[in-house]
């Protein structure tokens, strides 16, 4: 049996606390077939052998819990990686241009990291923290992506409940077309960035790698 | 046009991967989706409980619990996994059970239990 299936397995058996343990373990950049899980449990409450709203607090709660460590692991964690970055040249710079560019972009990034681009959630986490983003905009942001994940995927599983295996091995891959959509979108921006003329060019490169 | 550099080249490279393993995976989807749309019943598989399985294929619990031999009043949520494991048999054996269960009960009571096929007039 595949890893999802035996997440599935053990969904059926133990409910609630498996759904909150795993859950929270993948927020926190364990990697795991979450999605599937949320919406393996929306298939369970359309059956009657879990509760909706039981379902929608724990699962978000657990995300949004497993999102702090990682956040925090960036924030405390990344203490040493921060001081060898600024030993290097420009080292100053870039941690600033870095900072500058979490706290425009962060927001967005976090929010559509929690629900549309989930592989790159947790990795998301741990820059805003090595990044200092303000951790009560961290929250918010998390907890609005986090509620609408957990929300959209267990509809999903509740109203297809007949045909979740199907529906399953759709989103699957489905979402690592919209990864690779995201990734080929970044990389023909920094192409551009790059092909521009040589007086901007250096200040490109060194945004680009900051 | 200049030249690019060896770092640009390096950036188009991955592009084309990244693009070529994107439409590999869209490919897939609209595969899976087609096929969603073409076959109405779920493959039976080894994470799923019986209560799931008579509710994906609309037959009544009962009819699946009396199949595999479980008392008819026990709610049981056991994957099929585990059912096989502790009756001694493989999974595929119980899922085969499951299925003939299915069929015979579509060709009792071919109104209630059979889900409408695509294409079929109404």
């Amino acid at each position: 049996m595949s890893l999802t299936d035996q997440l599935l397995a053990a969904l059926s058996l133990y409910g609630l606390p498996l759904l909150f343990g795993v859950v929270a373990i993948a927020a926190a950049g364990v990697p795991m077939p979450v999605t599937l899980l949320l919406v393996a449990a929306g298939s369970f409450v359309e059956l009657g052998e879990m509760k909706l709203w039981q379902v929608l607090v724990v699962a978000s709660g657990a995300a949004v819990l497993g999102d702090q460590v990682g956040y925090a692991l960036g924030r405390w964690g990344g203490h040493h990686v921060l001081e060898r970055m600024r030993r290097r040249k420009n080292g100053e710079a870039k941690i600033a241009q870095a900072r500058a560019f979490a706290k425009r972009w962060g927001g967005a990034g976090i929010f559509f990291t929690r629900w549309l681009v989930t592989p790159l959630g947790p990795w998301l986490n741990l820059t805003s923290g090595i990044a200092n983003y303000p951790w009560g905009a961290f929250l918010i942001w998390d907890v609005l992506g986090e509620t609408l994940w957990v929300v959209l995927y267990v509809l999903l599983g509740k109203f297809f409940s007949e045909r979740v295996q199907a529906l399953l091995d759709i989103l699957g891959n489905l979402s690592w077309v919209i990864v690779g959509f995201v990734a080929a979108l970044i990389l023909i921006w920094q192409l551009l960035r790059s092909l521009r003329p040589t007086e901007t060019l250096h200040h490109a490169k060194v945004r680009g790698l900051s | 046009m200049k030249h690019l550099e060896r770092k640009q080249w390096f950036a188009i490279a991955v592009l084309a991967v990244v693009l070529l393993i994107t439409s590999l995976f869209a490919v897939r989807t609209v595969r899976r989706a087609v096929y969603w749309r073409l076959h109405r019943d779920e493959v039976i598989r080894p994470w799923m409980s019986v209560p799931y399985v008579a509710h994906s294929y609309r037959v009544p619990p009962n009819v699946l619990y009396e199949a595999i031999g479980i008392p008819l009043q026990s709610h049981d949520r056991r994957p099929i996994r585990d059912i096989a494991r502790e009756q001694n048999r493989s999974v595929e054996e119980v899922i085969a059970t499951l299925q003939n269960a299915i069929a015979r009960e579509r060709a009792d009571n071919p109104s209630e239990s059979q889900s409408p096929s695509p294409g079929r007039s109404p």
